[in-house]
């Protein structure tokens, strides 16, 4: 994924103000960054490698201009290299483009324009955009005309912003990929996400797939492609922008790690009443679906197991699918409400998935961490889960936010009254506190970050918890991990473990799942694998564990959230000995807008 | 106002604060129902203060996490003093990121913004002075440090005097010029620390005019457990609450659940996301942290109960502070009054005190805690335990 800014109306600024915004989008991508600024000419800087090398760039050659456009990269086509990183340019040094997201038929719009004349510098499919410009200036378009000349050639997903030499406007417009305006009386900023501009201005207008800004000194407008104008609502966003500083931490991750109490209470706020034995979520009023299928990937697919976990043990059928599969191969939807997990709301993969099923005439339902975002702008019901901006790249709050969201879901949805479940759920916060603070994760990472693999095993509502945990590690660490529900492991995985590949064993309650699972360890211990056991202590695991992660003891679903805290920090505490660049890890980005 | 910076000194533990203290810092105790930390932030940004530095140590995570990167749009720097090794040490913290005068100020005592101006308008008026300090009257000097003031200059500076000469205290509240630093590295340690008043006293022998002003709003100070009660009462008398009022001196978050057969009796506050049952009765001097559970008919009476904690249907709550996820079960008696503590070796005569209960602590049901009880944090009381005295941490009481 990239990350694309724009500022127009602070003409001394322009470049500071780039910056500024590509240095809050760095999660979204980062192996290379550019800024074009307009004046009588465009000038673009552009560097491979990390935010820091652009700035060391402009620090001695400074581009200034009234407008300017930026970027930072994550690769989708080309390696990242100087001259595949954005703006790209046409022959003439006159437009410059960024642009985030795939463009389909770029070969055969490349080759056509080579053909014509055109000569290409770079392996990116953007470049064909700005020669498209070009083309069409030549046959006499205006700026804007020539813009939208060539969004009409391009097919695929896209956010695309452009400068030319001599004008005094950005022009953008998305097709699949988010692009927000900042709103302020005297300057008009645009981004990828809010973060970028947020310190300047908490007003924004989100721009629809289709949609054309045109952003100058005089201020924004919105048009169609035919060129109609959009009357757009002006939304306040009401959270901080140095929210998503660092405040002292060492790494974003374990920032938002310590922050998951904080992030459970603004989920929870005013949806639960302990005393009344009942959860309510205004938003979902009427939403009592007879069967589930959730869609979603990565981390968020693992809450949609555990939700639809939830939805069967209230006896009504629900299954978690892997968005991808889900476009390729649909299952039969029957009268399923369908319900999409996305943090960002921006995912290419979850968002295929909804609409194939809106295709087939399902309901959908949304939960998602990021108003306005296409997901819930898309669904039919859109169910927050309030977890304030995530910058570290691994998930981590907002896996547990989507935990206790699938909840609140969970009993409204079924009309639960189980007063202690509930009461469970409110005491999530000041549990997940408990775990932080009495965690003992750091010494086992200690022991074991030079392990040669890790596995993680658990069953029922544990069993997606031991999915994410080893995706954490394997994420952030880059060593090798694999969860597996616990009864699996003696049909294969078990061939694998030795006494170099910790087993992390997750067992709650003192059930026939526990007894199970307890079972499963007696298994590896005989092969000399040491057993790390997350537990409440109610089993007897400790028994036959090296180690053990503690967790309070309290009710099975809410167990799952706590042990997940266990696992975060083990992951991390393991990355941190293994000197591994946390917030950033390599390859991945925050949200993937490409299929 | 000139000084535009302010350090804040969040570092320390609070020895005698235990068992409170376990999981944080005293600055993150709570006076009525936020962070005492949170006033002191709230009165420097009443006073013109733009930028704050935060020294931090003990359980620093609990600070930052709670007060994030800016307070009030005020950005908050953090900086860490890994050993806390007096206050002149935990000022050398933060010397990296002060470069201009500032204030300094203690992180665990609530005072007004005018105190702040005072001292300030002292240290503009004399611009050749490296320090001005805020001094006021206390009839018990020997227990503070104690200044003798002559015309605005100190003229001497003591901690503890064993003298009754003395009759006003530094009430830790200073403004100093960035040389300060040097001078704190040339003191000597003492006991292995550095002691800001060994700065000043060595800066007065040197000559330097060092400024006193007497200076009020000064919250009393919170040494031990029971002082939480009385300074939520001051700070619930003086309306320093947050939360809308529903009536004169009763003050509810929107987001808690109040029934309507319950009855706050003011002065009281209850926090965010709370639910009181019905027949309670809550108040008068009780503050309810956020998440707070007060079950149906239980009373609760001058109280400080910190977030997520729990008090049973038909529980009786006096004079107790509690702090973060305690569960007070079914039929809890807390009966309150006077009583001795104990606190170390010290005892403390006729203190207005129930019982102190840390951080998750669990009582079954039909508990009764006798006056003056310490519960240590994670204790378990078992069913109708008759507790007193000091219970340890982690303990479990079986009868």
């Amino acid at each position: 994924m990239c990350g694309i800014v724009g500022c127009v109306g602070r003409p001394d600024e322009t470049l500071d103000v780039l910056m500024h915004g590509l240095s809050k989008l760095e999660y979204r991508g980062y192996d290379s960054a550019g800024v074009a600024l307009a004046n009588s000419a465009v000038e673009i800087e552009k560097h491979e490698g990390e935010l820091a090398n652009l700035e060391r760039a402009v620090e001695s050659d400074a581009p200034a201009g009234p407008v300017g456009i930026g970027h930072t990269r994550w690769s989708t086509h080309g390696p990242p290299s100087d001259r595949n990183s954005h703006p790209h340019a046409d022959c003439e040094g006159e437009v410059a483009v960024i642009h985030n997201g795939i463009i389909e038929n770029f070969q055969e719009v490349k080759d056509e324009l080579t053909a014509a004349g055109h000569e290409f510098t770079s392996d990116t499919d953007t470049e064909v955009v700005p020669h498209l410009i070009e083309s069409a200036l030549a046959d006499g378009a205006s700026n804007e005309e020539a813009f939208r000349a060539a969004i009409e050639r391009i097919e695929g997903s896209y956010a695309i912003a452009a400068v030319f030499a001599g004008g005094d406007s950005v022009f953008c417009t998305r097709q699949d990929s988010p692009l927000v305006l900042g709103i302020d009386d005297d300057a008009t900023y645009l981004a990828s996400d809010v973060p970028a501009f947020r310190e300047f201005t908490d007003r924004v207008v989100y721009l629809e797939d289709g949609e054309f800004a045109r952003i100058d000194a005089d201020g924004w407008n919105v048009s169609t492609a035919d060129g109609e104008s959009v009357e757009k609502t002006i939304h306040t966003v009401n959270w901080d922008a140095e929210e998503t500083g660092k405040s002292g931490y060492d790494h974003f991750m374990l920032k938002e790690i310590h922050e998951q109490p904080r992030a459970l209470r603004q989920c929870l706020r005013g949806r639960v009443d302990e005393l009344g034995g009942q959860v309510e979520l205004e938003e979902l009023a009427g939403v009592r679906p007879s069967s589930v299928q959730f869609v979603a990937c990565g981390t968020s697919y693992h809450a949609a197991l555990y939700g639809a976990e939830l939805f069967r043990e209230a006896g009504i059928p629900a299954q978690a699918f892997l968005a991808s599969e889900y476009v390729t191969s649909p299952p039969p939807i029957g009268d399923a409400l369908v319900v999409g997990v996305t943090q960002s709301g921006e995912t290419a993969d979850t968002l295929s998935a909804l609409r194939e099923a809106r295709q087939r005439g399902a309901r959908t339902l949304a939960l998602t961490n990021v108003v306005g975002s296409t997901v819930a702008r898309e669904c039919d019901h859109t169910l927050y889960i309030r977890a304030g901006p995530e910058i570290g790249v691994a998930a981590s709050k907002t896996f547990a936010s989507q935990l206790a969201a699938l909840n609140l879901f969970a009993f409204a949805a079924t009309d639960d009254h189980d007063r202690e479940a509930i009461g469970a759920l409110r005491d999530l916060p000041s549990t997940v506190q408990e775990v932080i603070d009495d965690s003992t994760a750091e010494s086992v990472a200690e022991a074991y970050h030079d392990a040669d693999a890790y596995f993680f095993i658990g069953r029922g509502l544990n069993y997606p918890v031991a999915l994410e945990g080893a995706l954490k590690l394997k994420e952030i660490t880059y060593r090798h991990a694999e969860g597996f529900a616990a009864g699996e492991l003696k049909h294969g995985p078990l061939a694998l473990v030795t006494d170099n590949s910790p087993v992390i064993a997750i067992t709650t309650g003192d059930g026939e799942l526990a007894r199970k699972t307890v079972n499963n360890v007696k298994e590896v211990e005989a092969r000399d694998a040491p057993v790390i056991a997350v537990t409440d202590g109610q089993s007897d695991i400790e028994r036959y564990a090296d180690h053990v992660l503690t967790i309070p003891e309290t009710q099975p679903r809410t167990a799952a959230v706590l042990a997940n805290v266990q696992l975060q920090l083990l992951a991390y505490h393991t990355a941190d000995q293994l000197g591994r660049s946390i917030d950033k890890p390599r390859n991945l980005a925050k949200s993937v807008t490409v299929e | 106002m000139s000084v535009r910076t302010a350090v804040v000194l969040a570092a320390g533990e609070g020895n005698r604060l235990r068992p409170l203290t376990y999981n944080r810092p005293k600055p993150m105790l709570p006076a009525a129902n936020r962070p005492i930390l949170g006033y002191v932030f709230d009165a420097l940004i009443d006073a013109g203060i733009e930028r704050i530095t935060v020294v931090i140590g003990y359980k620093r995570d609990r600070v930052q996490e709670h007060f994030g990167p800016t307070y009030r749009d005020t950005p908050l720097d953090y900086v860490v003093q890994d050993k806390q090794l007096g206050s002149g040490h935990a000022l050398l913290a933060a010397r990296s990121s002060v470069d201009e005068p500032f204030l300094l100020v203690n992180g665990d005592r609530v005072f007004d913004s005018g105190l702040v101006a005072d001292v300030v308008a002292e240290f503009d008026a004399y611009p050749d002075a490296p320090a001005a300090l805020g001094v006021l009257e206390h009839r018990d000097v020997r227990r503070y440090g104690a200044v003798a003031l002559h015309e605005g200059r100190i003229d001497e500076i003591v901690e503890k005097p064993e003298s009754d000469d003395f009759r006003l205290i530094n009430a830790g509240v200073y403004a100093f010029r960035t040389g300060i630093f040097d001078a704190i590295e040339a003191t000597e340690r003492r006991d292995g620390e550095l002691q800001l008043p060994d700065t000043l006293a060595r800066l007065i022998d040197e000559g330097e005019d060092v400024r006193g002003v007497r200076v009020d709003g000064l919250s009393p100070h919170a040494t031990y457990p029971w002082d939480l009660l009385t300074v939520t009462q001051e700070i619930l008398a003086r309306g320093r609450v947050d939360e809308p009022a529903r009536e004169q001196g009763v003050w509810v978050d929107d987001t808690s659940l109040v029934h309507e057969s319950a009855t706050l009796q003011a002065p009281v506050v209850v926090g965010p996301d709370c639910e009181v049952g019905p027949g309670a009765v809550v108040g008068p001097d009780v503050a309810l942290g956020r998440n707070v559970t007060v079950e149906a008919n239980a009373t609760v009476t001058r109280s400080v109960l910190d977030g997520d904690t729990r008090v049973g249907p038909g529980s009786t709550v006096l004079d107790c502070v509690a702090g973060q996820d305690v569960t007070l079960g079914p039929g809890t008696l807390v009966p309150g009054g006077q009583t001795d503590v104990r606190i170390g070796t010290h005892v403390h005569e006729d203190r207005s005190l129930g019982a102190v209960v840390a951080d998750r602590a669990d009582a079954d049901g039909g508990v009764t805690l006798e006056p003056g009880t310490l519960v240590g944090p994670g204790a378990r009381l078992h069913v109708g335990v008759r507790a007193r005295g000091e219970i340890p941490a982690g303990a479990e009481v079986l009868d």
